[in-house]
């Protein structure tokens, strides 16, 4: 399509403009977090940088204290990608597998089962929070990555799209590798997994951020400081801001918010590039 | 090696539609069979039976004189070829064809014998490495052939393979086909709907229509002698002209269109309605008027090696279909004279279409 160069001029104008905007904050909030606590007490949020970027972000990463916990933020980041990585990988194992039965399997219950598991995409996690945290309570997996992981992987959303995806996988392939002799099994992993890599590569990075980002739950079943992840660390870091006496450590907030939100942005763009590649390969 | 035998073999599916309706067939061992009709007719119903991919209603079928009802797909020794191919798209052509044999538990030297030595049959030694979307149509097809004959299946069967190919590769295909069946001597059943396909490759023709087997025989028989006036219209082409036609009293001729009276090689009940079949290369053209057919041409096709008009000889036969050898000039509206031989001429009831 012919674009004059004018046109090309404001596209890209109003592209360049929105995304500084998209980026100001981020950058206000990494400009602030390389100051001093009493700099920024004075004169507010900075828009350039000063000069407490390594003892800032040190002290965050290995001094227990400067998180005003007991658990350091390099602790809470692994404890994030435990939770995340746990979330993303189990869903979409868990999905998968649940596609996979919903599609090739004839039961008679298969269309009611996948309705039910469908229409609990209508009920977030805060609806069932009370009986689930009742249930992990039990069954004694407070304050363990387990019960941090488990209730969360079953999942409405993967499990539709895997389904869909499914679909469209042709019959004739199901029936060359059951003429080629593979079982159930055997076609899963040497046929159905391999093809829905790029599927699979779109779930897991979603499914990751929201995995990362979770908050009520972790808070929920979270007692004990050594399970805090970053989420939760940035309020933590909050909450000395009202214990009075002390200037609030508003420089060190931003850095731990700058922390927790780069494993998210690095899955996402290694992904990404892995998830456009087998978009362009499997085109026909 | 192998016999395949269908015995009153049926499907009906859950929803009370019957797909076929009780065959009963005998394919030799080293036979290349093909199923042909139009579609819906329930041939590839049929042949994914044998596969073992549909379950059996009703009788039997038998690989080499064992009841293979209930047996797995995989375990029935047979090897299909699909429509679309069905290559696995992300492994590569030595992979695809390797996969049946891996999953039976053949050692690595093996595997690699057979496939190396089934690409070479094909001529794919040179696109093992590559994935199957890397190959044109024609050699996707093959590796899927290749696929086929690693395992030295008793059976081959083939869901219309070539039906997604391009006119010229078809025929190459084809002739390729033919000729590796007939080198491997492995029994085949083939599944078209293109009638020259049907014609060129098949030992024995099954036509069928409906669910039933209108007609089982070698394809000059068929052609020659069809059971019914499905068949007659199924297979050749152009398809064959038919016309409304009235036997004479002396029971030695039939009426068609204008009064035009053809001699018959059989007797047929006086008077009896039926219906006249006459294959367009079987009209006779005469300058000397000696013909009993007077016919105005409507229109004229030219393909070079042969020449189709389409004729008028009055009601009930005014689209009547010609073909002449070489190319012929004529204009619209001119007259010709024509006959047809006695034994060229095909009577079928008017009721049931059955052959007279």
């Amino acid at each position: 399509m012919y674009q004059s160069k004018w046109r090309i001029f404001t596209n890209h104008t109003i592209l360049v403009l929105g995304a500084l905007f998209m980026i100001l904050p981020v950058w206000i909030a990494f400009a602030s977090s390389t100051h001093t606590r009493e700099y920024i007490f004075q004169h507010g949020l900075q828009f350039w940088p000063g000069g407490e970027f390594f003892s800032n972000y040190g002290a965050i990463l290995f001094d227990a204290e400067a998180t005003k916990g007991r658990v350091t933020a390099l602790e809470m980041l692994f404890n994030s990608m435990v939770l995340g990585l746990g979330f993303a990988i189990g869903k979409v194992i868990i999905s998968m597998m649940a596609a996979y039965a919903i599609v090739y399997f004839r039961f008679k219950l298969a269309v009611p089962l996948f309705w039910i598991i469908f229409s609990t995409l209508l009920l977030p996690l805060e609806v069932r929070i009370v009986p689930s945290y009742e249930v992990v309570a039990s069954l004694g997996l407070l304050n363990s990555y387990t019960g941090l992981i488990l209730p969360l992987i079953a999942s409405a959303t993967g499990t539709f799209f895997f389904r869909q995806f499914y679909r469209s996988v042709p019959d004739e392939l199901l029936e060359a590798a059951r003429l080629d002799g593979a079982g159930a099994l055997r076609f899963f992993i040497d046929i159905l997994v391999p093809l829905s890599v790029t599927m699979i590569a779109a779930i897991f990075i979603i499914m990751f951020v929201v995995g990362w980002n979770q908050y009520l739950w972790p808070l929920l079943m979270t007692t004990d400081d050594q399970l805090y992840t970053i989420v939760i660390g940035i309020k933590q870091v909050y909450n000395s801001l009202y214990e009075g006496g002390q200037i609030p450590q508003f420089p060190k907030a931003f850095a731990l918010t700058i922390m927790a939100s780069i494993p998210p942005v690095l899955v996402v763009v290694i992904f990404q590039r892995m998830f456009v590649k087998g978009l362009v390969e499997t085109e026909k | 090696m192998a016999t395949v035998t269908l015995n009153k073999a049926e499907k009906t599916y859950p929803n009370g539609y019957k797909a076929i309706h009780g065959i009963d067939l005998k394919i030799d061992d080293g036979e290349f069979t093909v199923l042909v009709g139009p579609s819906g007719c329930g041939k590839s119903t049929l042949l994914r039976m044998i596969a073992g991919l549909e379950g059996i209603s009703d009788g039997e079928i038998s690989i080499d004189d064992k009841v293979v009802n209930k047996v797995a797909p995989a375990d029935r020794d047979i090897a299909m070829v699909f429509q679309n191919y069905a290559l696995y798209p992300h492994m590569n052509n030595y992979d695809n064809m390797a996969y049946g044999l891996k999953n039976r538990g053949h050692s690595k030297a093996e595997i690699d014998a057979k496939v190396r030595e089934a690409a070479r049959i094909l001529q794919l030694e040179d696109y093992l490495e590559r994935k199957p979307r890397q190959l044109s149509g024609g050699q996707r097809q093959r590796v899927a052939m290749g696929r086929a004959i690693v395992r030295q299946p008793k059976v081959f069967l083939f869901d219309e393979p070539l039906s997604n190919l391009d006119a010229k590769l078809r025929v190459d295909m084809r002739l390729e086909i033919k000729n590796l069946q007939q080198r491997l001597g492995i029994t085949s059943v083939y599944v078209t709907h293109d009638q020259v396909e049907a014609m060129t490759l098949a030992d024995r023709l099954i036509v069928m229509n409906g669910g039933v087997a209108e007609q089982i025989g070698s394809p000059i028989d068929v052609y020659e002698r069809p059971a019914s006036q499905f068949v007659a219209g199924f297979i050749g082409s152009p398809a064959m002209n038919f016309l409304k036609g009235k036997a004479s009293d002396d029971k030695k001729h039939v009426t068609v269109g204008d009064g035009v009276e053809l001699e018959l090689d059989h007797d047929v009940e006086g008077g009896r309605d039926v219906t006249v079949g006459i294959r367009p290369e079987h009209l006779q053209m005469h300058s000397d008027g000696h013909g009993r057919i007077d016919a105005g041409v409507r229109m004229v096709e030219s393909l070079g090696a042969e020449t189709l008009a389409y004729l008028d000889f009055g009601a009930n036969a005014d689209n009547v279909t010609l073909r002449l050898q070489g190319t012929h000039q004529f204009t619209q509206g001119q007259k010709l004279n024509l006959s047809v031989p006695a034994e060229k001429i095909h009577l079928f009831d008017v009721e049931s279409g059955k052959r007279i």
